[in-house]
Order: C-alpha cells, then sequence, then structure tokens
C-alpha cells in the first residue's frame, strides 16, 4: 500500500478549476477529463439500472400470483433478457468503469487517463448501445426473448430485434475493450514516481486484472455475435443445425466470456472494499500480497471453469469431473480474500459508517452467494438445480450483494471526495438497512423455489409456489424503493445540502486521494506526488 | 495554454510508451477476436487451440520480454 509523503490538501487549485473547458452540455459532450468521464458513466449506470429495476419489478409483479395477469409470456421473457443484458453491460460494468476513471488517477498520482479523448469516446458509445437495446422493444417482433445468453437456435431465428441486441453488444464490447486499454495503459505507465506494483491500492489491482480479463474475453463474445449475425444474414452454417453447425458449440463460446465477466464484474468490487475496510478498521489491509495473487488466481481460473454453465448439455464424464473440480478450486483464493478481509477487522478500531455498512453487507452476502456457487458446482446437484430459481437466487446473491453493495459502499466513500460535501449518515444508514432487508425477503426465498423445482424465465408457475414468489415479490418493491433514500442522499451531496468535506474525511485513509482537497479539483497532480 | 498535465502526458517518451502498450492490448484483442471466428470457420478444433495457445504466448512473451528489456535498462 502507498505511503503519503506529501499533503496536496493545501495546495492552491482553484487557478484551473474551471479553466480550459467550455461550460454547459459541451463540457460533459467534448471532456477528456476523467473526472467528468467518471460522473457520465456513474450517472449512465444509476439510469440503467433504474430501467433494469422497472423491467425486474414488472417480472416480480407478474410473479406475484399464478396465472397471466399484466404481460404477454413473449414479453415477459423479453424482459428477463433485457433486464440481465442491461443490468451487467449497461449498469455493473460502466459503473465499475466510472469509479475506475475516478479513482485510478488519483489513487496512482497521474494527471489523467493515458488516451483522454478515447476515454470521451469509449463512453459516448454507451448511449447509443443503450438506445438501441431498450429500443428494439418498438421493432417489429418485439425484444429478444431467448435470454440474456442469446443461445442459438431462438437468436438464429429471431425476429430483427435481436440484430439491435447483437449491434448493441458489439457497441458496448467496443467500449470496454478502448477503455481497458487506456487502464492498462494508465496504470502501467502513469504511475507516481515510487509508486512500484506492490505499492498500488487495491482498487487498481483489481481494476488492472479487470482489463486484462476483458482485453481476452469481450472479443470472444464480439467474435460468438458476429458468427451469429452472419448466420442470420449471410448463409453461415456455425451454430444453425440445418446448415450442419452446431447450437451448442455456441454455449462453449459464450461462457468462455460468461464466465470470465461475472468476475469482471466482482473484482472492481472486491477493490473497493479492499479500500473500505482497512479504513474503518483502522489497521492496514492482512495480507496485501496474498491478495494480489488471490485476485490474479481467480483470474486466471476464471477461464477453465466456463463449462459448469452448461452441465447439463451432455459433455464426457472426465469433462464433467474437470469442470467441478475446477470449479470448486476457486474457493480457495476466494477464501484467502474472505479471510484477509476478516483479520483486517480482527481486532481493528472498527466504525460502522455508511460505507463499511455496505462493505460489511458485501462480505456476509457475497459469501452465501459463494457457498451457493460451490453447491452448483457439483455436477449432479447441478443437474438437478439447472435453469431453476436455485441459480435465479445464486448470481443475485453474488452480482447484488455482491457488486452492487461494493458500489454502494464505494459511491458513500467517495463521494465527500468527488462532491466536497459529506453525504447523509442517516440516509445512508437507512438505505443500507432498507436494502439489506429486502434484498434477502426478495432473494433468499427464491433458494427454496429452486429446490422445491421451480423453473427460471416462465412467466406462470404451479400453485405451489405461490407464497414465496408472494413474499419475493414484496421484498423487489422494497428493494427498488430503498434505491429511491440513495438517489436523495446523491442529489443533497451533489447540491452541497450537507456538512462541508474535508480533504480526509475518514482518518483510517492513506491513498494518494486523500491528500487532494475535497471536491478534488478539476486537474489533479500536475506535479506528480513522490511516493515512498 | 497547456496545463502540466497536458504536458506530461505530452512528453515523448510517455506518449510513445503508452502507444506501445495500446498497440499490444489491441493486437491482442484483434487475435482472439478474428481467432474465434477463424477457428469456429475452419471447424476444427486444434485451430481454435492452436489460436489459443499462439494468443496467449505471444502476450506472455511480450509481457516478459518487455518486463526483461525494462529491467536491463534499470
Amino acid at each position: 500500500m502507498s505511503t503519503i509523503p506529501h499533503d496536496h490538501a493545501g495546495d492552491d487549485h482553484a487557478h484551473d478549476d474551471h479553466a480550459h473547458h467550455p461550460s454547459g452540455i459541451m463540457r460533459w459532450i467534448t471532456t477528456t477529463n476523467h473526472k467528468d468521464i467518471g460522473t457520465l458513466y456513474l450517472l449512465f449506470s444509476l439510469t440503467m439500472f433504474f430501467v433494469g429495476g422497472v423491467m425486474a419489478l414488472t417480472i416480480r409483479t407478474e410473479l406475484f400470483h399464478p396465472g397471466l395477469q399484466i404481460v404477454h409470456p413473449e414479453f415477459f421473457n423479453s424482459l428477463t433478457t433485457l433486464h440481465g443484458l442491461i443490468m451487467i453491460f449497461g449498469a455493473i460494468m460502466p459503473a465499475a468503469v466510472g469509479f475506475a476513471n475516478w479513482q485510478i488517477p488519483m489513487m496512482i498520482g497521474a494527471p489523467d487517463m493515458a488516451f483522454a479523448r478515447m476515454n470521451n469516446w469509449s463512453f459516448w458509445l454507451l448511449p447509443p448501445a443503450a438506445i438501441m437495446l431498450v429500443g428494439s422493444f418498438f421493432v417489429p417482433g418485439g425484444a429478444f426473448a431467448g435470454g440474456w445468453t442469446l443461445y442459438p437456435p431462438l437468436s438464429v431465428q429471431a425476429p430483427i430485434g435481436m440484430d439491435l441486441t447483437i449491434f448493441a453488444v458489439h457497441i458496448m464490447g467496443a467500449s470496454s475493450i478502448m477503455g481497458s486499454i487506456n487502464i492498462i495503459t494508465t496504470i502501467l505507465n502513469l504511475r507516481a514516481p515510487g509508486m512500484t506494483m506492490m505499492k498500488m491500492p487495491l482498487f487498481v489491482w483489481g481494476w488492472l486484472i479487470t482489463a486484462y480479463l476483458l482485453i481476452a474475453v469481450m472479443p470472444v463474445l464480439a467474435g460468438s455475435v458476429t458468427m451469429l449475425l452472419t448466420d442470420r444474414h449471410f448463409g453461415t452454417s456455425f451454430f444453425n443445425a440445418a446448415g450442419g453447425g452446431d447450437p451448442v458449440l455456441f454455449q462453449h463460446v459464450f461462457w468462455f466470456f460468461g464466465h470470465p465477466e461475472v468476475y469482471i464484474m466482482i473484482l472492481p468490487a472486491f477493490g473497493i472494499v479492499s479500500e473500505i475496510i482497512p479504513t474503518f478498521s483502522r489497521k492496514p489491509l492482512f495480507g496485501f500480497a496474498s491478495m494480489v495473487y488471490a485476485m490474479s488466481s481467480i483470474a486466471i481460473l476464471s477461464f477453465i471453469v466456463w463449462a459448469h454453465h452448461m452441465f447439463t448439455v451432455g459433455m464426457p464424464a472426465a469433462g464433467l469431473l474437470f469442470f467441478m473440480y475446477a470449479t470448486m478450486l476457486i474457493a480457495v483464493p476466494t477464501g484467502v480474500k474472505v479471510f484477509n478481509w476478516l483479520a483486517t477487522m480482527w481486532r481493528g478500531s472498527m466504525s460502522f459508517e455508511t460505507p463499511m455498512l455496505f462493505a460489511v453487507g458485501f462480505l456476509f452476502l457475497f459469501t452465501m452467494g459463494g457457498f451457493t456457487g460451490l453447491v452448483l458446482a457439483i455436477t449432479p446437484v447441478d443437474i438437478q438445480l439447472q435453469d431453476t430459481y436455485y441459480v435465479v437466487a445464486h448470481f443475485h446473491y453474488v452480482l447484488v450483494a455482491g457488486s452492487l453493495f461494493a458500489f454502494f459502499g464505494g459511491a458513500y466513500y467517495w463521494l465527500p471526495k468527488w462532491t466536497g460535501t459529506m453525504y447523509d449518515e442517516r440516509l445512508g444508514k437507512w438505505h443500507f438497512w432498507c436494502a439489506m432487508i429486502t434484498f434477502n425477503v426478495t432473494f433468499f426465498p427464491m433458494h427454496f423455489l429452486g429446490l422445491a423445482g421451480m423453473p427460471r424465465r416462465i412467466p406462470d408457475y404451479a400453485t405451489q409456489f405461490t407464497d414465496w414468489n408472494m413474499v419475493a415479490t414484496v421484498g423487489a418493491f422494497g428493494f427498488g424503493l430503498s434505491q429511491l433514500i440513495f438517489v436523495y442522499a446523491l442529489i443533497k451531496c451533489i447540491r452541497g445540502d450537507g456538512a462541508k468535506a474535508p480533504a480526509k474525511p475518514w482518518e483510517g485513509a492513506d491513498t494518494l486521494e486523500w491528500t487532494l482537497p475535497s471536491p478534488a479539483p478539476y486537474h489533479t497532480f500536475e506535479t506528480p506526488p513522490v511516493v515512498k | 495554454m497547456a496545463t502540466q498535465a497536458q504536458q506530461r502526458n505530452a512528453d515523448p517518451r510517455v506518449r510513445r510508451a503508452n502507444v506501445r502498450t495500446a498497440v499490444i492490448l489491441a493486437t491482442i484483442a484483434l487475435v482472439f477476436f478474428v481467432g474465434i471466428i477463424f477457428a469456429k470457420y475452419v471447424g476444427d478444433a486444434s485451430t481454435g487451440m492452436t489460436v489459443l495457445g499462439a494468443a496467449v504466448l505471444l502476450f506472455l512473451v511480450l509481457a516478459i520480454g518487455r518486463n526483461l528489456i525494462s529491467g536491463r535498462r534499470r
């Protein structure tokens, strides 16, 4: 971890705060400043989070009671598909890139990202892609309804909405690859003098590994959806069984991307939590080097476990065993991380401000999601639970209580630095407890539903599943409404309605961004800090 | 007027290093993108393995090579 040799908080940055950039809407369209672009990413992801959230609430409303109530089955399936795509590509990933844009240059003492114009371009590719994705609801045939995994033959036969989805995935993939190139280059080439790799904060490490994962797997996704496109329109038969192609091949290629994608969403969250826990435990992180090696191991192992998503398609017994054991192996570095976080808290002078509450919430719920992941790794069990609500519960524990809770924690942690105003602690705590309780009310019963055999992606179900579905729907509305508390707290902060934030509002924080005044000036580290 | 931050990014050595890193990363992405389509087009599983292996080896050679060269300079 880095040490701070020089306090920049007292430096006069006022001269450049508003200089050299246009104002109004053009500031945001033409900006090349990493902080502006970080803000754009975060606001975009929050917007898409609510778009995907409204879809989730429509799904839950339909499932409140057995029978068909408010939507047609085809539209229901479009909602589940788009909910997944929007939450992954529109909400979680852009949020992580938003954090990276804001924090990485400030944490490594760089003046900006390495390729500032490409950074602007990376962001502005996203809104058209999102419009295409959501706009596919309004074209003939509606949005794709075959699930976010885009499996053929449905994706080969689907109407024009599928083409919009393919193009949207292409554009978002291009944006991610450009963003990753930028992040890796910034981290490798623009670190402050003295900041060796092992002195980098863990958030930066998490993102470095994530960016390598993105570079490796995003082109694979792009390649596979390109092949889908040529199957649909140019007479090829990569995945079209009628022409000699193999639909199962798509699943292999897709999950070669899809499983590392899970870690692409969770590693930045690991990084955020690794910043928050030592700060509020007032102790250095336990086992820094082992955390780095654990994240690297998780990233490498993520490439050799993809077929655990498709145990039921038919594989040789040796293949099933290999993917089962390889999947279980990921529990080892993950366990190292959980152990280190707990050891950091052990005998620390802990306090439970909102960021720490979200970090501890993350730790508890992500570990539960990890355990259900181990259950699903066991091949014979997975064959029983494949495509049931148990799987839905598992990945929501990992991605909502994992990534999302960590991002909320990170937002509260760095909001004072970003806005110069302390967030309302009372609102933050209300947000956490409402989200924590309603999240569990929503998703814990899904374990029971899945174990009882309720399949996912259906608008109607047998009556014995009614009670837990009702509970889950009530919880979902509570969870959705609790996010409005966050929006209110955020607006208060942005408007400056709160106590003025000092340069270092958290006494245990020791990374470079806390040497800057709050709010962080428009240009930072023009003179590189020296890290000892 | 350029700020000091812009000047620091405009240092020709830093710019060259940035572009070199970006080109290597973009090449890896391109190899994966073209490789996966080519492998499926040929239809032979060994082609896919060769592409994947070549990409990984290329990456390791470049990464280790760069590290060794920069270590020798230090």
